[in-house]
């Protein structure tokens, strides 16, 4: 029996694909998660009140995402709510992380693929028209910056912020600033467009030339955002069918009765399934999930997607394109909310620590993000994550032997398997260091 | 005209949250100056080549990050240790407690992956470090600092010099505030207010991001130039005289609070808190 590896780039994290061949048929395809750290462990006895601040460092790409669910578990165990405009700042944060993120993965992670280069950075004069490939690079990255740069509007420092805090946020967003900010959005929304245009075009080549879309079977989807006009800052987890009905709903702390969370004895990463059936989590978990984006430039990438995919759609790679009108949207949505007063009223309740459970739940760019903590004298005796990434392991090694079996035959491997490999798991845009913490 | 090759670098990412990296393509002005040949979260390369500049993130957590770090240093003229967790192991530092440890080690066993080391540790343990970059993450202007090295760079001495917030004389708290908890006036310290900040003791560079819109520094950015080369004990009794020229808080309930978990990131970068019986980093070495 061969074992084929492939080591992993362009992905958050330190990750390999293992595909075991026998005779040129495929016997398993694995994904590795290859780090560990052990947050869960290393929070213990932690100060309750001092994890906001510690559970960002799980992750730099994903950080404000624990920042808030860290925050609202806290709330929770303590039975107190935010008031109305903490809670929108707070969902300024989530979009400033999913600009940053989708942003990221569709320009420096996964565009290159498309264009059969090695990094945006390494757009050369041979690959067709340099200069516009260069100006390519140069306003996908202003992109991206717009997004830590509302991460730090929003919540102080801009990898790991810190305003979200007990009972609401540690202040709100000075008028003038807001306005600049959603100035800046207005500006640079035209050009994100463009480079999703642009990035929706090269997908559809690409699909010429491999002659899949990375087509798999139908699964189950789950997200946290709702129905119409998806809120980041979420609060229930919903499941969907692989024929397109909702079919559960549930609180964060009703995740062990609904979903099978399991470890491996070849990865630091669990996995999870609902219903002894493969899940997806992730931007096309959201699309097929959701009627109505609510922001009109948005809701036309919306029906473009249904009318070329249907609804729901399965093959993978629409993961990356639904990326693209998440990055719409979010930019938009921002830009809205920045138009309202976000220093007018109080921002933070008081609030009186106590022992007990607590459970936060956020939208993750990859998907729904669970931080639930047992709180004993103050300190944390149990902390438990439940990441995002973790509800699409199955998932992806099934497309990763959609690929290999495409691939592999008795007398050959093609070479394009390397390629697949990284295509199929950046579609998925895993994030190691969440997934093993 | 003979073409000026731009000097070539790499970012060797060991264990950490990838917030460096990520903060370092906001410093987006490298794109034109600089050849980036290594970066695997952005770059298909599976090996470090030779380099002018080598950016080391994250810490020694497993046995692969050690050997990935010594083969890279090799062909590298000058190597930097980019923040927290490279120069101090940062959070990490949380699970080498033993009582941690017997339980994390325990529960990691699995085949054909990383080995895990018994301690996380930082990078110099292993390698020599020509520059540290410390901050969690260091900024994008921090970044380009350390890659282009001009000469009349300064950073701040202090967070306190970039905070700008007023110190009172006749504002004293009796007790802490607790750590995030309740209203922030703004423009008035942060220690007048009861919150355990310890920006006067930190490394300025940061444009004080946490501190102006109301959450006290945690040290991210470690102990400035004054205190680098001494040890946690004199950074314990010189913080403390801040607190007691701006509160009237028992000094008991400071020093307890000054050594709890959330300020992981600062006390470690002093070398004798980390133990490991290594010296104190050179100030002229720290950025």
């Amino acid at each position: 029996m061969a074992t084929l590896t492939f080591p992993l780039s362009r992905i958050e994290g330190h990750a390999r694909v293992e595909i075991e061949v026998q005779n040129g048929k495929v016997i398993s395809t694995r994904f590795q998660a290859m780090e560990k750290r052990g947050f869960s462990l290393m929070v213990q006895g932690v100060p309750a009140e001092q994890m906001p601040v510690i559970v960002p460092r799980i992750c730099g790409v994903c950080s404000t995402a624990h920042h808030v669910a860290s925050v609202k578990a806290l709330e929770d165990a303590y039975g107190v709510q935010p008031p109305a405009q903490a809670e929108q700042i707070r969902e300024l944060l989530l979009l400033g992380q999913i600009i940053q993120n989708q942003a990221t993965s569709l320009f420096v992670f996964t565009m290159p693929d498309r264009l059969g280069v090695e990094s945006l950075f390494h757009l050369s004069e041979e690959e067709a028209d340099g200069k516009t490939q260069f100006d390519i690079a140069r306003r996908a990255l202003m992109v991206r910056q717009l997004g830590t740069d509302l991460i730090s509007l929003a919540g102080g420092q801009f990898i790991h912020p810190v305003k979200a805090v007990v009972g609401g946020v540690s202040s709100g967003v000075d008028g003038v600033q807001a306005e600049a900010f959603h100035q800046r959005l207005q500006t640079a929304l035209p050009t994100a467009c463009q480079l999703v245009d642009f990035y929706w075009d090269i997908s559809l080549r690409m699909k010429e030339r491999i002659g899949t879309w990375g087509d798999d079977q139908p699964a189950y989807y789950i997200t946290s955002t709702e129905r119409d006009q998806p809120r980041f800052n979420s609060s229930i987890i919903r499941v969907m069918t692989p024929a397109g009905e909702c079919c559960r709903e549930f609180t964060a702390s009703a995740f062990r009765q609904e979903l099978v969370f399991e470890e491996t004895d070849y990865s630091y990463a669990g996995r999870t399934s609902f219903e002894g059936g493969v899940m997806r989590a992730n931007s096309l978990a959201r699309a097929n999930m959701t009627r109505r984006l609510g922001i009109r430039l948005a809701d036309a990438y919306l029906r473009r997607l249904r009318s070329e995919f249907g609804h729901p759609a399965h093959p993978i790679l629409l993961f990356d394109l639904c990326r693209g009108i998440e990055l719409v949207y979010a930019m938009a949505s921002a830009s809205q909310i920045l138009e309202q007063d976000l220093q007018h009223e109080d921002t933070q309740l008081p609030y009186q620590p106590r022992d007990g459970e607590g459970w936060g739940l956020v939208e993750a760019p990859r998907g729904p993000l669970i931080h639930h903590y047992l709180i004993e004298r103050g300190k944390i005796a149990r902390g438990e994550f439940i990441i995002p990434t973790v509800h699409n392991m199955l998932a992806i090694e099934r497309a990763l032997r959609v690929a290999a079996e495409r691939y592999i035959s008795a007398d050959s491997v093609n070479l394009e398997l390397e390629r697949a490999v990284g295509r199929v798991v950046r579609a998925f845009d895993p994030c190691i260091a969440c997934a093993t913490h | 005209m003979q073409k000026i090759t731009p000097p070539r670098f790499a970012v060797l990412q060991l264990s950490g949250c990838a917030g460096c990296e990520v903060s370092l393509l906001n410093a987006s002005e490298w794109v034109e100056q600089f050849d980036l040949v290594y970066m695997p979260l952005v770059v298909s390369a599976y090996d470090v080549p030779p380099v002018d500049v080598l950016l080391i993130s994250g810490g020694v957590r497993s046995d692969e990050d050690l050997y990935h770090l010594r083969r890279a240093v090799k062909h590298a003229k000058r190597v930097v240790a980019v923040g927290t967790c490279a120069i101090s192991g940062g959070v990490a530092n949380l699970g080498n407690r033993d009582e941690v440890r017997e339980l994390f080690l325990s529960q990691s066993e699995r085949r054909d992956l990383p080995r895990l080391l018994p301690k996380s540790q930082p990078v110099d343990a292993f390698v020599d470090i020509d520059l540290y970059l410390p901050g969690c993450p260091p900024t994008p202007e921090l970044f380009m600092a350390a890659l282009l090295q001009p000469p009349d760079f300064r950073a701040s001495l202090t967070v306190c010099q970039e905070c700008g917030r007023k110190k009172l004389k006749d504002m004293k708290p009796k007790h802490l505030t607790g750590f995030q908890k309740g209203e922030v006036l703004p423009d008035i310290c942060l220690i007048n207010q009861g919150y355990l900040c310890v920006g006067s003791s930190t490394r300025g560079g940061c444009r004080a991001l946490c501190t102006r819109p109301g959450h006290p520094c945690v040290g991210c950015r470690g102990p400035s130039d004054t205190l680098i080369e001494k040890d946690s004990h004199a950074w314990l009794e010189s913080i403390q005289r801040v607190f007691a020229a701006l509160t009237e808080i028992p000094l008991e309930e400071v020093r307890e609070a000054l050594l709890s978990p959330q300020l992981a990131l600062f006390l470690f970068q002093f070398s004798d808190y980390a133990g490991g019986g290594r010296p104190p980093r050179p100030k002229e070495k720290v950025l």
